[in-house]
């Protein structure tokens, strides 16, 4: 099951939205002020319920999971259930780990060049550059949570994402939920809990995948 | 030059009639029947598997109406995100939504005619009953538009499904959990391709589906 370079591009422009949540921690009054708080971040590590909502359910099919960052890029994605996965970057090398036969086995398909791209954007995004990348069309809602709406401008885009909606809580300045929009039958809503902000991590979190 | 001959036949006849020969019973069998009988949501974590390794693992939600005989499916990464959405009738397959590796549309096809042979009987009855070499219980039907299918059931209990081509070439073994809740618990199917491949599918969730949705 090898990817295109067209599959490969379509795929992770489709992934980067996955991990739309790294500005975490930012007062979203607009985007300088963004950068700004995100300037003040050095790790990041929160928990997340993922729900899958398309047609084809009665009920959203639910995700759980863990994320890591620190600054300047290094990055552990994890889902543990239904099924367990883990992409972790580290000094400029993506990883991607899926289970098999009851151990996590590494994926060497063109899956991970769809995250290092992914996650090669990400390190802006981290940075608080919401409206950094060309992909997609940055603007800000103010309102009992500061709300970030991303609007793809690439027409490989079409049919695939219509928009996000990055919500960001003015009480503690964390992301709270990142919804992907992928078509009127479709989306994807994940939920950030337990957040915290500017604790130390240890380096293995982004080596090592136990 | 004679025995040169008689051994050019010989393979020809393997080759060509390779359909394994059933032994007749005085009383015929009942056919092992694993198949859905209600419509019904699956979701399934799928290991895909080429050259004895695990290629990619990911999350197949198959809803089935055996009356009808359609299906809808999508096909998940662990992320989330839908490479695939198809559906299947008696008029064939459509796919929606495919990305790479399904982007080329052949992989998205055989997948979904994969999962009508798991998920539903083969249609009309059987041509033959009896008992393989190895002391199965096998239905054979006439599979349409060609080829074969053989329902069978092992002396361990463990019901499956073997798809034949026209000339007799085995081209999908599919093996069912021994389950006496669920024969779709644990599926594992080997597809004999120009590429061979494996789909190891452990249930994650199923339940009867309303129909309509």
């Amino acid at each position: 099951m090898s990817m295109t370079q067209a599959g490969i591009k379509k795929a992770a422009l489709l992934l980067l939205v996955l991990f739309a949540v790294l500005p975490g921690g930012a007062r979203a009054d607009d985007f300088d002020r963004l950068r700004k708080e995100a300037a003040r971040i050095t790790t990041i590590s929160a928990d997340f319920v993922q729900k899958k909502t398309m047609k084809i359910l009665s009920k959203p099919l639910v995700s759980e999971g863990k994320f890591y960052y620190t600054a300047p890029s290094s990055l552990r994605w994890e889902y543990t259930r239904p099924l367990r996965s883990v992409v972790i970057s580290e000094g400029g090398i993506t990883r991607r780990y899926i289970a098999s036969g009851g151990k996590m086995i590494e994926d060497k398909s063109g899956g991970v060049q769809a995250m290092k791209i992914v996650l090669d954007e990400v390190a802006g995004w981290v940075s608080g550059r919401f409206d950094a990348n060309p992909s997609f069309a940055a603007a800000l809602t103010e309102g009992p949570e500061a709300r970030i709406t991303l609007t793809p401008t690439d027409k490989n885009m079409a049919g695939m994402i219509e928009r996000i909606e990055i919500t960001v809580s003015r009480r503690d300045a964390a992301i709270k939920t990142v919804r992907i929009v992928e078509s009127r039958t479709a989306e994807t809503l994940i939920d950030f809990q337990r957040v915290v902000i500017n604790k130390d991590i240890h380096p293995s979190v982004f080596r090592e995948v136990q | 030059m004679k025995k040169s001959f008689v051994l050019v036949c010989a393979c020809f006849i393997v080759s060509c009639a390779a359909l394994p020969a059933l032994r007749p019973l005085d009383r015929p069998p009942a056919c092992p029947s694993p198949f859905l009988t209600e419509k019904t949501r699956l979701i399934h974590a799928i290991e895909a598997g080429a050259g004895g390794k695990t290629r990619a693992v990911l999350i197949g939600i198959t809803l089935a109406d055996p009356a009808a005989r359609t299906l809808s499916a999508a096909v998940l990464t662990p992320e989330g995100m839908a490479l695939l959405e198809a559906s299947f009738g008696p008029s064939g397959a459509t796919i929606g939504r495919a990305l790479s590796p399904f982007d080329s549309g052949e992989l998205a096809r055989r997948m979904m005619e994969d999962m009508a042979l798991i998920f539903f009987a083969p249609a009309g009855e059987p041509v033959l009953r009896g008992v393989s070499a190895a002391g199965e219980t096998v239905c054979r039907w006439r599979a349409r538009p060609e080829g074969w299918v053989d329902v069978f059931q092992g002396r361990d209990g463990r019901i499956g499904i073997r798809r034949y081509s026209e000339s007799g070439r085995l081209e999908r073994t599919v093996t069912l959990a021994a389950d006496a809740q669920s024969s779709y618990a644990a599926i594992e199917l080997h597809a004999s391709e120009r590429v061979d491949y494996s789909l190891t599918m452990t249930l994650i969730e199923s339940e009867a589906a309303a129909s309509g949705r």
